[in-house]
């Protein structure tokens, strides 16, 4: 069945598909040319991951990801937090969130898609890898931020939370 | 509806021991190793007292793992050197997860234990043992005393940081089971301590951006006591006493006379005077008159109370309020006349 396809003419007077897929192309380049920031997505095997029948919370050792995938994207890590653990006196230092700015098109190229509670692996250093989970998946970007003024959409903005080890602790 | 399950999970090697002799074993417990005094008991052996309670009466298994406790109290200072020797630790340094942990509230308030509420005032000390000793020359004793316990409540907070509801589960049937009778006990140097679970609450982390665990607190009274090894009495007791009794030398007390034994019987003699034949006698008592002799009478005639009874009777009756007449008719009227008597009482 084919898909109807509409071609957007909004804003074309002064920026049509061209200039938009020549910006793309250009931010692209310095994105995965310059700063190169690498991630790997583990995206979760909804079917296969061992999890409990009742609150379908995952199991330790549990989760059951597909072949892991190397994906491009502006990383920010934001500051890590001094806090107590609830109310208790046992404070201690707590990573922060990663802020993740993708490329619609590296997406599509590489024929993935990053889901709520998939897993994306940043390597800080050579050996050391932290693991975070997709809190915000940035799936609904139809703002003027994400659509280049209201021309399309062309990123998303990922937000991805630490995890325990014993939630996951990737391969 | 369920069936009991008829198998035993285990087989008691030891048969366990109930009344008597689980009263004495508990008592054997409290004593094996121990000293005549009972051992001392201060706030640190509390917090001790519930840490191992919270290490082996609480334990947590999940899925065969036993989740880790942390075997210290939380306190503002420790903690960060603590964490440095914890084995547990994530990428961060931070302890993992699941684990449980005990905080205590920094203020003790005074007991609320019946047993103990009552107190004494002015910290008296109280007779606990006497204890016999011997220097080697003479037998002796010692006399223990201690001051009443002071009781106190101790707040204890078991916090189980885990991420998964099993987790929590678990950890909720193990304490729920522990504390069925609303109240456990820990023994603490001998002594064994009620511990209340007051309440259970829930500051888990929900925001949608963070990092995402449970938190559950246990938050636990401790009616404990304070027992303070210094405040005991050690004094030796009497070993040997000297009697002394001091006499006066003089003696005024009044002789007291002794009574002679009163008779069953004695002599009585009724005289008649020269111009009497008759007499009157009014007796008091009950008694048998035996007449024996009669000087210068021919006869006699017996009256008891006016009514004649008869002549010449040797053994007259009478009984007390009787009045007694005896006429004689006198062989010579010019002289007197007798009747001699022995009256038996009766």
């Amino acid at each position: 069945m084919t898909q109807n396809r509409v071609p957007i003419t909004r804003l074309n007077k002064f920026f049509s598909a061209e200039d938009f897929n020549l910006d793309i192309s250009m931010g692209e380049e310095w994105l995965h040319g310059d700063m190169n920031f690498t991630l790997v997505l583990y995206r979760v095997d909804r079917q296969r991951t061992n999890k409990d029948d009742v609150y379908g919370e995952t199991l330790e050792d549990g989760i059951q990801f597909m072949p892991p995938v190397e994906f491009k994207g502006y990383v920010q890590v934001e500051s890590p937090e001094n806090k107590d653990l609830g109310d208790s006196r046992l404070s201690q230092m707590e990573s922060g969130n990663i802020k993740v700015g993708v490329y619609q098109n590296q997406l599509d190229m590489l024929a993935i898609d990053i889901s709520y509670g998939d897993y994306i692996g940043y390597y800080e250093t050579e050996t050391r890898v932290r693991y975070y989970t997709v809190v915000n998946d940035g799936r609904v970007n139809s703002d003027n931020k994400h659509t280049y003024g209201g021309y399309k959409k062309f990123y998303r903005s990922i937000v991805a939370a630490p995890v325990n080890e014993n939630e996951f602790k990737g391969i | 509806m369920a069936l009991p399950k008829k198998e035993k999970k285990y087989l008691p090697l030891i048969p366990n021991k109930v009344g008597k002799e689980r009263r004495q074993e508990m008592l054997d417990d409290i004593q094996e190793k121990g000293t005549f005094l009972p051992k001392g008991i201060l706030h640190a052996d509390l917090d001790r007292g519930m840490l191992d309670f919270v290490k082996e009466s609480l334990k947590l298994v999940v899925d065969s793992k036993s989740v880790p406790t942390l075997d210290k109290i939380i306190t503002t200072q420790g903690w960060a050197q603590f964490t440095e020797t914890w084995d547990f630790k994530d990428l961060d340094e931070n302890v993992k997860l699941p684990f449980v942990c005990t905080v205590r509230q920094p203020e003790v308030k005074y007991g609320t234990n019946p047993a103990t509420k009552y107190n004494i005032p002015e910290r008296l000390r109280f007779f606990y043992a006497t204890v016999p000793t011997w220097d080697g020359q003479r037998k002796g004793a010692d006399v223990y005393k201690i001051p009443q316990p002071i009781p106190i409540d101790v707040t204890f907070t078991v916090k189980i940081f885990c991420n998964r509801m099993r987790e929590l589960n678990e950890f909720n049937k193990v304490v729920m089971e522990k504390f069925t009778s609303r109240q456990s006990y820990q023994q603490i140097k001998g002594h064994y301590i009620p511990i209340i679970l007051e309440d259970i609450t829930d500051e888990s982390v929900k925001d949608l951006e963070k990092r995402k665990y449970y938190i559950q607190n246990y938050k636990f009274l401790m009616q404990g006591l304070l027992i303070d090894e210094e405040e005991y009495q050690v004094s030796p007791a009497i070993s040997r006493y000297l009697t002394v009794l001091e006499v006066g030398t003089k003696n005024r007390q009044n002789k007291v006379s002794t009574k002679k034994d009163r008779p069953n019987f004695f002599d009585f003699k009724f005289d008649y005077q020269v111009g009497t034949t008759g007499l009157t006698e009014n007796y008091f008592y009950t008694a048998d008159i035996k007449t024996k002799d009669l000087i210068n009478v021919t006869s006699y005639s017996v009256f008891i109370n006016g009514n004649y009874i008869g002549d010449d009777i040797s053994t007259i009756q009478i009984t007390n309020g009787d009045t007694l007449d005896i006429t004689i008719v006198k062989t010579d009227v010019t002289l007197d006349s007798y009747i001699g008597t022995t009256i038996y009482l009766l």
